[in-house]
């Protein structure tokens, strides 16, 4: 074939897919003209379609580009990586059923409503937001980022990455700012079987380039021989007090059990983001949650990232010419139809999660801080409006930051997901633990963010701005920022929730209370199970991604004449891993059927009726606010130049 | 058929295209271009495959192909054979594309009358191209 005959494939599949994506946005818009649901496809999605998108999205692209790199770079010593399906999973096996029927109750569609009506706090909704702004720009962005580079390597330079960046951009802005809700739940389906088609494509490539599995492990033990990389099979002790990466810890030595717990908790972020409780509350009934968490995200998509994401990582492990760029390559020169149809599938998983963020950030910034503080005679159709435009804003913003400013892109992705985690607080206590009280869950999250920040390259990079060195770097002790904000979020909220009154509830969380103790009500069989739950979730916590990583380094090694050999014919702590993720899928069917965390309830669930109030005219009080929230931006802004300038280096 | 359940089943059926029809597709080409048999073949079966899950989903919901499925298919169906032709007609075939071209061309082609007689029955499906005339089994009068 010819050079145009093998250049063609990558722009045919390209129009191809943009052509199903608009589409799918023309019956996303046709059926929001013919009601509404631009904000919440009127909570009319399928529950398959649900769980779909939501494993789609949990897992998306940045396993296939961050993960399958990082095992090639740095081996199996974050195994937490592998059974990262359950990780994902678990949030949602805790969360969805009670916040669903939560939002049901209260007609809310949105993480930020639920802590409105539940807490009434403002920095919680503001927190809930800025968590989805740091999705939008950061870690999508970023992903935005490597897609385009592969765009730009794929074309050998005839797509630049900023042109590759700026068409992404455009498609998120169409699928996401014309369509809305619906749109992205009905082309999330399609993103997530391309984006599920392409990465076992490639493992297959991956692996049938690797000369079969046996091959590619036997060059794994290979390598494993040699000096100094004996360590990228193992996992390195449980924990290091090193001062943090950038400040004398080495990050060959920062992959320790305890890294890699933090790292899962991390993961354990995305299912408590504003990003996936919007699919959830957009869809028409729970009953399809425990078996979209228990098959389809911790079974299916587990299998593919404990099997697939693995292989392709391996095989780039083996040999560094079967990386993921190197893959990618290959096919291009001599199967470019492969190429292209993978390309677009891990750019569809991309495209999810980014056009996810952006809308959820979206509409965060309209619907739940300038409607509600700033302009609440805003009607719904300029909300639609404003948040289309600020979708548009926000995608512009994050295709300059992609290109101009990548350092901090990466810095702001960083904190996306062990940010999101912190918001496990607020969450348990409208769904489980209502002694949370709320002065507990805002001091809590305040703490966890500051903790976070604290041990992220951002909070220290500004902090040095401003002349305070910090003593130490990043992930200090080889514990992720997760951890370290959960550690001082968890202790704010069990000191002041201890000191607080716990019977101070709005008439919202009496209701919601009265929902679970009432109709929702765990059953008796349930509660009897209630030890051995807590005893299997924290024995499997502790083997499959805690210190007891450790006995996986050496599981399944024997010591034979010739030196080490790999019992199952693949390195004992990945063979370890694929255990954890077994028995990690029977933990989450365990929990989400036995315990009935996430179990089908045919319940129906009338809407709350408000008590009456009398309306007042907020226009005064909005204005003072507006007035109020520029001053302070003012005066911050000045007394930060000051302080940079008199401190800062 | 109400219009959440026909969202539904379009979105099973571009989710089939998307896996089996680009994957067959991928497939077909790669084995004309490695002039293996083997490989086309997996390409005509993977799109036999999507062809078969389309029809699954069509007997879920109860509905046929739509018109601008049919219209798809036909198409595609005559381009296909249009560059077959057009390769055969240059000399640009090697023996194993030939006979790759023809395992796929003759698979399409007895699968649409496969299809007519699961979904009509055979006396059906020939009624459906068979247009009785107006006066037809009518007694002289």
């Amino acid at each position: 074939m010819t050079g145009i005959a093998y250049s063609i494939w990558l722009p045919l599949f390209a129009l191809l897919y943009g052509a199903v994506m608009l589409y799918w946005v023309r019956v996303a818009a046709n059926e929001a003209a013919a009601g509404d649901g631009f904000f919440s496809a009127s909570h009319a999605l399928a529950p398959w379609i649900s769980a779909l998108v939501i494993a789609g999205a949990s897992m998306s692209g940045w396993f296939v580009l961050a993960g399958s790199q990082q095992i090639a770079a740095q081996g199996f010593q974050m195994p937490a990586l592998i059974v990262g399906g359950v990780l994902l999973a678990l949030p949602g096996t805790l969360f969805f059923k009670r916040l669903w029927f939560v939002a049901e109750r209260m007609r809310v569609s949105s993480q930020a409503e639920v802590f409105r009506v539940y807490y009434h706090s403002p920095f919680l909704v503001a927190a809930s937001v800025a968590v989805a702004l740091l999705f939008a720009i950061g870690f999508a962005g970023l992903q935005i980022r490597a897609i385009s580079e592969f765009a730009e390597l794929m074309t050998g330079g005839a797509v630049s990455r900023l042109t590759a960046s700026v068409v992404l951009g455009f498609l998120l802005f169409a699928g996401t700012g014309i369509g809305g809700m619906r749109a992205i739940g009905y082309f999330g389906v399609v993103q997530t079987v391309l984006a599920f088609a392409a990465i076992v494509v490639l493992s297959g490539f991956a692996v049938i380039w690797s000369g079969g599995f046996a091959a590619l492990n036997s060059g794994l033990l290979q390598l494993s021989a040699t000096e100094g990389s004996a360590g990228l099979f193992s996992v390195s002790g449980v924990i290091r007090f090193t001062a943090g990466l950038g400040r004398g810890g080495e990050l060959v030595e920062a992959n320790t059990a305890l890294a890699n717990l933090s790292f899962a908790f991390a993961l354990m972020g995305f299912q408590a983001s504003p990003l996936v409780l919007k699919l959830v509350f957009s869809t028409r009934s729970p009953n399809g949650i425990a078996a979209g968490q228990t098959w389809v995200t911790a079974g299916f998509f587990g299998a593919i990232i404990a099997f697939c994401i693995a292989l392709t990582g391996a095989a780039g492990l083996a040999n560094e010419d079967l990386g993921l760029a190197g893959i990618l390559g290959s096919l291009q020169s001599n199967s470019p139809w492969f190429a292209a149809w993978i390309f677009i599938g891990v750019a569809a998983g991309v495209q999810l999660l980014a056009g996810l963020a952006l809308f959820a950030a979206g509409e965060g910034l309209i619907r739940h801080i300038y409607r509600p503080y700033f302009n609440s005679r805003l009607s719904k159709r300029g909300a639609i409006t404003l948040t289309r435009i600020a979708i548009a804003v926000l995608a512009v913003v994050a295709m300059v930051m992609e290109n101009l400013t990548p350092v901090t892109l990466s810095a702001l992705a960083a904190l996306a997901l062990p940010m999101a985690f912190q918001l496990w607080t607020p969450l348990l206590g409208v769904t489980w633990l209502s002694w949370i009280t709320r002065p507990a869950a805002v001091t809590g999250v305040g703490f966890g963010f500051a903790g976070v920040l604290l041990t992220e390259p951002l909070g220290y990079q500004v902090l040095s701005f401003f002349g305070l060195e910090l003593p130490w770097g990043r992930w200090p002790w080889t514990i992720h920022s997760a951890l370290w904000g959960m550690a001082a979020n968890v202790a704010a909220v069990l000191i002041i929730s201890a000191i607080t009154n716990r019977d101070a509830l709005g008439a919202e969380a009496r209701e919601v209370r009265k929902l679970f103790s009432g109709r929702l009500a765990v059953s008796d069989k349930a509660r009897t199970l209630t030890s051995i739950a807590w005893s299997v979730t924290l024995a499997w916590f502790f083997l499959a991604v805690g210190p007891g990583l450790i006995f996986g380094n050496a599981a399944f090694v024997a010591t034979g004449e010739a030196g080490p050999v790999w019992l199952l014919g693949m390195p004992s702590i990945w063979a370890w891993s694929l255990a954890g993720w077994i028995c990690g899928v029977g933990l989450i069917w365990f929990l989400s059927y036995k315990m009935e965390m996430a179990s089908p309830a045919h319940v129906a669930i009338p809407p709350y009726e408000p008590p009456l109030r009398l309306t007042r005219d907020k226009t005064a009080q909005e204005q003072e606010r507006l007035r109020t929230l520029v001053l302070t931006g003012a005066i911050g802004f000045v007394l930060a130049v000051l302080l940079a300038f008199s401190f800062g280096g | 058929m109400s219009k959440p359940a026909m969202v539904e089943r379009d979105l099973l059926v571009f989710s089939i295209w998307a896996v089996l029809g680009l994957g067959g597709l991928a497939l077909l080409l790669e084995g004309f271009s490695r002039d293996s048999y083997l490989v086309s073949l997996a390409g005509t079966a993977a799109l036999v495959a999507a062809f078969v899950a389309h029809m699954v989903v069509n007997a879920v919901f109860d509905c046929g192909f739509r018109p601008g499925e049919a219209a798809l298919g036909i198409s595609a169906f005559g381009a296909l054979a249009l560059a077959f032709i057009g390769g055969w007609a240059v000399g640009g075939l090697s023996p194993a594309d030939y006979l790759s071209g023809l395992t796929l061309l003759a698979t399409l082609a007895f699968g649409l009358p496969a299809y007519l007689a699961t979904r009509y029955g055979l006396r059906g499906a020939f009624s459906r191209f068979h247009v009785r005339h107006a006066d037809d089994g009518k007694p002289a009068a």
